[in-house]
């Protein structure tokens, strides 16, 4: 029964999954953005208060929720490659950080630009913008850290050991808004509440969330063969794969 | 498409950006992933053909 399980600490079995995966996932996450773009932006009224401003909700939330899912992902997969000593989740960890990365620019550059004409400036030092801001960083750490060390195990390690510490990090940006005075609005949609938008703006918002995170999921596969294949180039079944390729 | 449309109630240069941005940040990820995986087969085949001569 927990066969497939076990299967997933193989690395041969992992570059081969990955890539069946992938497409899948990048062809739903093209579905789901596609149509959240579309009803996100031609069919969902202006909002009463922010007019079309609005509408960035449907780049930056999916952005900056997937920038905490990533972290997430990367901290409790370092923490199997460090704890049980498993290498794909070494290799996890480090194909997920420079996608996890991107995304967080992105929820930050966003955020600059809604905040702009929401609340007259680009930047402030308000407890989610600060401690997004620091998320980035964290991620910088961790992969500066990981290629600064010669033995590809002790950076794996040590980043690993980072992203564990800097997991702290993600409740806090969560609930930021919640305790302590913050500028930015609270929870749109939360998971025990009602959400705070109406039917014809929130689909949009939900299918953009899942196609960013279908697309996560997608990048994360065609990185981590790329991954597994730098780690694993001695190995004989790689040497099957370039001569397959 | 009308003007309204594009002008986004008057947030076009708000609005826009940060659809740009995130397009922008789609491609580049399946882009680099793309790039990643084939420089790292060029490695393995460099690899592969070392062992071959060292054999």
């Amino acid at each position: 029964m927990w066969n497939w399980f076990y299967k997933l600490a193989s690395p041969p079995y992992v570059y081969r999954l990955a890539a069946v995966l992938a497409p899948w996932l990048l062809g739903g996450a093209a579905l789901c953005i596609g149509y959240g773009l579309v009803d996100g932006l031609v069919f969902a009224p202006p909002d009463y208060q922010q007019g079309d401003a609005f509408r960035i909700i449907y780049v930056h939330a999916p952005s900056a929720w997937l920038s905490l899912s990533a972290y997430t992902l990367m901290a409790v997969a370092g923490g199997i490659g460090l704890i049980w000593r498993i290498k794909i989740g070494h290799a996890v960890a480090a194909a997920a950080a420079p996608i996890g990365a991107s995304f967080t620019v992105l929820a930050l550059l966003t955020g600059s630009l809604w905040g702009r004409p929401m609340w007259g400036t680009y930047w402030a030092w308000d407890p989610r913008l600060t401690s997004e801001l620091i998320l980035l960083f964290l991620y910088v750490g961790v992969m500066s850290l990981r290629s600064a060390f010669e033995d590809p195990g002790r950076g794996d390690r040590a980043a690993a050991l980072l992203a564990i510490v800097g997991v702290i990090n993600v409740p806090i940006i969560h609930y930021s808004v919640q305790w302590w005075n913050s500028l930015h609005q609270g929870a749109t949609v939360a998971k025990f509440a009602r959400p705070s938008m109406p039917g014809s703006m929130l689909w949009p918002l939900l299918s953009m969330l899942l196609g960013f995170m279908l697309f996560f999921g997608g990048v994360l596969c065609l990185r981590l063969r790329g991954e597994v294949l730098n780690r694993e180039r001695q190995s004989s079944w790689v040497r099957e794969v370039v001569r397959a390729s | 498409m009308n003007n309204g449309f594009w002008s986004m109630g008057g947030y076009a240069r708000y609005v826009w950006p940060c659809f740009a941005g995130a397009l922008v940040v789609l491609a580049w990820n399946v882009w680099s992933a793309r790039r990643y995986h084939s420089r790292a087969l060029m490695r393995a085949a460099r690899a592969a053909i070392m062992a071959g001569d060292r054999s």
